[in-house]
């Protein structure tokens, strides 16, 4: 490859023709078998042609990308910009082969995923969704038009900002993602995703009891809901909650026979006259 | 309230850019068109309830506000829940006679729209594997040096996958099945065990979603604090969501300089806590989640 005099470097529009292919299309082509591999392709695909003239050698280049990709595509955009950067290098004759950026990529592609799912599927959209709600009362469409503006806005500019950071500053981009600071960031907005969280399962969610004993001159004397509420607002939203948190996490329950486990509580709650939803028409 | 075929139609459009693996994009179709709330926006126009629309995506969205998918892994699949379980749940609640603003109609919501939900996984399934087919192609082109192909394989042929597994049963379902929810209604009277069962269990399932969230991000007991904290702040202070956020920020930043301290005087923090901070991050998401 010819590397001599003039150094090649990648313009500004060939690498938004890039990120835009990422932003748009990291999933179009999806398979449990290759996951975000034509999608990786596809937005290397710009980079290739500019890089390399030959024909040729966008052929012998493109090889390193055909390897498993799967990663969290919100964060993983960093990915795609270093492994630019790294393709910009390769093209200039450093000594950089595909084997190089493939262990980069497989590298980045677990802890990226990690920490990706849990900030933003984990933490960032459910704060989003949850102010969202908040607005949406009354049937309001004010909340989902805050969360597509507020998330879109978000969603581009933050990707676009994390894929020139990776070709910036190649694998030191994600250190602040891994390193310290980036930890600390992380659990200082999960702290924020708690309480939010905490925020709409009591605003939202409201599970309760029509438990009531009466006595034998036919007052009541028991209303469980009441006593329940004198003791913690809420204390049976929060109850069910752990109880699926701990089937989940303890006994490695699934979500879905979580939720047939509940069908079988509501329906002997029903039963016994626990729970009444007071339908009428 | 009738469904019909152009509304189906457009419904099945929107089925097609949100999927999981969706051809509007991730940012933009997966976790904009597809998430329930936006979907709710959606179907009340389309249907021309917007407020019933709303009404029923707040309640979808309550159960799926957790929707994480480690490693591509899914137990609910976005189309069905927003495309296919939303108008369903609407023409239920419009032929129950329901108020739509009413916690009983949410909670109908979230038992139909959960249902389609779990039983469309199916479709992503099935998208996923057929793209292997355009996939197959793409691989061909590869070895033949046929690169410009790579943007056709990546950004048109799965439109046909979406064709025959997004669009097609979204528009049938909900056309046929608008037919079939308002015949539920004689079948299942409302004060029956089995409505008041499916009832109850609506308004319960928002805890599943919770209860996900709460296994990404709880990884000590102490982790639970926080989520207290802002529970009780909504239920027994009546705080609204905006306002919790705002609190939470103050001890966003407190958490953020204990953090940042903690390097400076050893791994053993000023809490005495030794908690793997920095693999805290997603620790249980390799799991299936919803």
């Amino acid at each position: 490859m010819e590397n001599t005099n003039n150094l090649k470097k990648l313009d500004k529009k060939t690498l938004t023709n890039s990120f835009h292919r990422w932003f748009w299309g990291a999933l179009t082509c999806f398979s449990q078998e290759h996951m975000q591999t034509f999608g990786y392709m596809a937005s290397m695909l710009p980079i290739l042609r500019k890089l390399y003239p030959e024909h040729k050698d966008q052929v012998k280049a493109i090889k390193a990308y055909t390897a498993f990709f799967n990663t969290n595509p919100m964060l993983g955009s960093v990915i795609v910009g270093i492994t630019a950067s790294m393709e910009q290098a390769r093209a200039n004759g450093k000594e950089i082969d595909g084997e190089t950026i493939n262990d980069m990529r497989a590298g980045l592609m677990g802890p990226i995923a990690g920490i990706g799912d849990s900030l933003i599927d984990g933490t960032l959209i459910p704060i989003l969704l949850g102010i969202s709600l908040g607005m949406s009362t009354g049937g309001s469409p004010l909340g989902a038009i805050f969360y597509i503006v507020a998330w879109i806005l978000i969603a581009y500019f933050g990707q676009r900002f994390l894929y020139f950071r990776g070709y910036k500053f190649g694998d030191q981009a994600v250190s602040f993602l891994v390193g310290k600071q980036g930890a600390a960031v992380r659990r200082a907005i999960s702290i924020v995703g708690s309480m939010v969280v905490g925020g709409v399962l009591a605003s939202w969610v409201n599970v309760t009891t029509s438990l009531k004993l009466y006595g034998s001159n036919g007052k009541v004397f028991l209303n469980l809901q009441d006593k329940l509420n004198s003791i913690f607002p809420g204390l049976l939203t929060v109850v069910v909650t752990l109880f699926c948190w701990w089937l989940m996490t303890k006994r490695h329950v699934s979500a879905i026979w979580t939720m047939l486990i509940l069908v079988v509580i509501s329906f002997i709650g029903v039963l016994v006259g626990f729970f009444n939803p007071g339908l009428s028409y | 309230m009738t469904i019909s075929w152009i509304q189906a139609a457009i419904l099945g459009l929107f089925a097609c850019l949100c999927s999981n693996s969706c051809m509007a994009g991730q940012a933009v179709g997966n976790y904009t068109i597809g998430r329930p709330l936006v979907g709710g926006l959606v179907c009340g126009i389309v249907l021309g309830n917007l407020k019933l629309g709303i009404a029923c995506g707040v309640a979808m969205q309550l159960v799926y506000i957790a929707l994480v998918t480690p490693g591509g892994t899914v137990s609910a699949d976005v189309r069905a829940i927003s495309y296919i379980g939303i108008p369903l749940a609407m023409v239920a609640i419009t032929s129950q006679g329901l108020n739509p603003l009413a916690g009983s109609a949410a909670n109908l919501a979230k038992s139909i729209g959960t249902l389609v939900g779990t039983v469309g996984t199916v479709l992503y399934y099935a998208v996923a594997t057929m793209n292997l087919v355009w996939q197959s192609f793409g691989w061909k082109d590869v070895h033949k040096g046929k690169l410009d192909k790579l943007t056709a394989v990546n950004f048109g042929w799965p439109w046909i996958s979406h064709a025959i597994f997004s669009f097609l049963p979204t528009m049938i379902l909900t056309y046929y099945g608008a037919t079939a929810v308002t015949a539920l209604r004689n079948a299942l009277p409302m004060d029956g065990i089995a409505m008041k069962t499916l009832f109850t269990v609506g308004g319960m399932l928002p805890c599943v979603g919770i209860a996900i969230l709460l296994r990404q991000i709880v990884n000590h007991a102490a982790d639970f604090i926080p989520f207290f904290v802002g529970f009780t702040l909504a239920a027994s202070l009546h705080l609204n969501l905006v306002s919790v956020t705002v609190v939470s920020l103050l001890f966003a930043v407190i958490m953020y300089e204990v953090e940042m301290s903690k390097g400076s005087q050893g791994p053993q923090g000023p809490q005495g806590k030794s908690g793997p901070v920095p693999e805290a991050a997603g620790t249980d998401s390799e799991e299936e989640d919803i």
